[in-house]
């Protein structure tokens, strides 16, 4: 994604706009939500900081959009336009975030792993024609800029990506509108200013009871499923559940029992599973089979 | 060496069958930090008060969400064996003015990472063991500075890339001792222990559950995302950084070292490089077996020592 929003604020720039672009982490782990941004104008820019009121926003996987530390819909209104890689439907989609604003959607190829990594390419090619003002010239020319370093063969990957992504946004090209600059005064205050002091008493952090974790559901995480086949279990009880890293296979009489909402799908367990008794099935199939 | 230590885990199954590390962590998928606190955790008990310093166990405990059924103490990077005598003075007040009963007592754990163990954190940690506090001290050891990126630390192994260290030779330093920084201190215990192998794990935290003073554990951690493999391969990854020889098992006590699992017929280390991207390098687009032979030499003369003195 960072790569995607320094693409895409090349490109602009080469077409004359001032630009900045950002990526923003939160932890470093794998599954993390991270973010780029771009604000590009033909005028200077004064603001800094993160976009609060996005004219576009890319959700390059559909799965962040329950997570609410992604926080995809932030700041959107009816005139934003959502772009959503997902296998879904826009119509699905508007209807189930009750969203004003355009949403298109860029169909999610089915589970094709190796071009995953080119998913930055398809945002920042289909985000330059959903803006209308970056030509495919110019777009060529910053994906050049950026990643000749890494020879022709990836620059070309990731240009028939991008193109491909532009071209199935034709339709809507140019469809996002230019927001208002907005000056510092319209700028909220940041809410620290104002905290007010607790009383010292109830200051203490007020976490009423143990292992609360249990409230955060890392089952989201998963793209694939680890499935016991208790046929073959022999009952040993303790690998699968002594190694799972984060607590999510108990055992209940003598038989291990995954538990869905919390298994991050790290798949230790099939791995060391002495029988062989776990297997790996992607998530896909059940979802599938919810529909 | 005849003498067997009274263990309740003989086998297995005698590690515990319910975990009260809870679930819904923060914690990469198939992290070997996370692995060896809740193997530890299972054998503490719930009676544990945990004094965390800045690392990638930050994101433990994130308000208000646990994992732990009991307190959890945030301090910086370089403080955390200070907070703990700080939380030790405190209970041992309250044992003293009779506020809580002996049962109520709880044990006092650091928790940090290898940047705050072998590094930022060491004068801290060289005073608790000075003052000979009550207290245990677990480093989870994934050899960089994990939540920010890999970066390097003092714990980095020779030849290792970080995103520090990418030239094509990788780290050009040693991973620190800090097994030998801390017996030096001559403190209670310290020992070795790796998730990947759970019962040599149980027992040392069982030995050192029953001691007072410092009890310092060092538990290598693979880490898939700084190490660069699949996550279900960690405990495959840990057991091969055993059988290569280049993570010992060992414990000191009374002055005196011993290992508690040697492995007789150690596999090349090349067998535990090659699995990791960080040490791709190694491999590709050439093989160099000039770093290789230098990181397997220091792994033979290690044992080549141990050997001589057993």
């Amino acid at each position: 994604m960072k790569t995607a929003s320094r693409l895409l604020g090349t490109a602009l720039h080469l077409e004359g706009f001032q630009v900045q672009d950002a990526p923003r982490y939160g932890a470093e782990r794998r599954g993390a939500p991270i973010f780029a941004y771009v604000r590009a104008a033909k005028e200077p820019i004064f603001e800094r900081g993160i976009i609060r009121v996005p004219d576009l926003v890319i959700v390059a996987d559909d799965s962040l959009v329950p997570v609410p530390a992604a926080g995809v819909l932030q700041g959107v209104s009816e005139y934003t336009v959502m772009l959503i890689n997902t296998g879904e439907d826009a119509e699905t989609w508007k209807h189930r975030l009750n969203f004003k604003g355009t949403v298109l959607t860029l169909p999610a190829e089915p589970a094709e792993r190796a071009e995953l990594k080119f998913v930055g390419a398809t945002c920042a090619g289909a985000a330059a024609c959903l803006l209308g003002v970056v030509s495919k010239g110019k777009l060529e020319a910053a994906f050049r800029e950026e990643l000749s370093k890494h020879g022709e063969a990836v620059v070309k990957r990731n240009l028939d990506q991008a193109f491909a992504a532009f071209e199935k946004m034709e339709a809507n090209a140019g469809c996002v509108s230019e927001g208002a600059a907005t000056s510092v005064d319209e700028s909220p205050a940041a809410d620290w200013v104002e905290l007010p002091l607790d009383e010292s008493d109830i200051a203490a952090s007020a976490v009423h009871a143990g292992a609360t974790s249990v409230e955060v559901r890392t089952g989201l995480w998963r793209i694939m499923r680890p499935v016991i086949d208790y046929e073959r279990c022999n009952k040993c009880w303790w690998v699968c559940s002594e190694f799972c890293p984060d607590s999510a296979i108990k055992v209940k009489e003598g038989k291990p029992e995954i538990d869905y909402d919390h298994c991050k799908g790290c798949m230790i367990c099939v791995a060391q599973c002495p029988p062989h008794a776990i297997e790996a099935v992607p998530e896909e199939q059940f979802a599938e089979e919810k529909k | 060496m005849s003498e067997q230590p009274i263990t309740i885990y003989k086998r297995m199954k005698d590690l515990p069958s319910t975990h009260i590390l809870g679930a819904g962590t923060a914690m990469c998928a198939g992290c070997g930090g996370l692995q060896a606190i809740h193997e530890v955790y299972d054998i503490l008990g719930k009676n544990t008060i945990f004094v965390n310093a800045a690392g990638c166990m930050s994101l433990l405990a994130i308000y208000p969400f646990t994992p732990f059924s009991g307190s959890w103490l945030y301090t910086s990077m370089a403080s955390a064996p200070a907070g703990a005598q700080g939380v030790r003075d405190a209970l041992d007040i309250l044992l003293d003015r009779k506020r809580i009963k002996p049962e109520e007592d709880l044990k006092v754990v650091v928790l940090t990472g290898d940047g705050a163990a072998n590094g930022i954190g060491v004068s801290s940690t060289s005073g608790a063991m000075e003052r000979g506090l009550d207290f245990m001290y677990l480093c989870y050891d994934n050899e960089g500075y994990g939540n920010t990126g890999q970066q390097t630390s003092a714990a980095t192994p020779h030849g290792a890339k970080t995103s520090t260290s990418t030239g094509a030779q990788g780290f050009g330093g040693f991973k620190k001792d800090l097994f030998a920084i801390w017996a030096a201190h001559k403190p209670a215990y310290v020992a070795t222990v790796i998730g990947a192998e759970p019962m040599d794990l149980a027992r040392k935290i069982e030995k050192a559950k029953n001691m007072n003073g410092p009890r310092m554990i060092i538990a290598l951690s693979p880490c898939p995302t700084g190490w660069e493999f699949d996550p279900m391969e960690t405990v495959e990854i840990g057991r091969l950084a055993v059988k290569t020889g280049i993570w010992p098992l060992k414990e000191y006590e009374n002055g005196k070292v011993i290992h508690t699992k040697i492995p007789r017929e150690r596999v090349p280390v090349e067998e535990y490089l090659k699995r990791q991207g960080r040490f791709k390098h190694l491999f590709e687009p050439e093989r160099k077996d000039a770093l290789i032979n230098v990181i397997q030499a220091r792994v033979d003369a290690y044992w080549a020592s141990v050997e001589s003195q057993a």
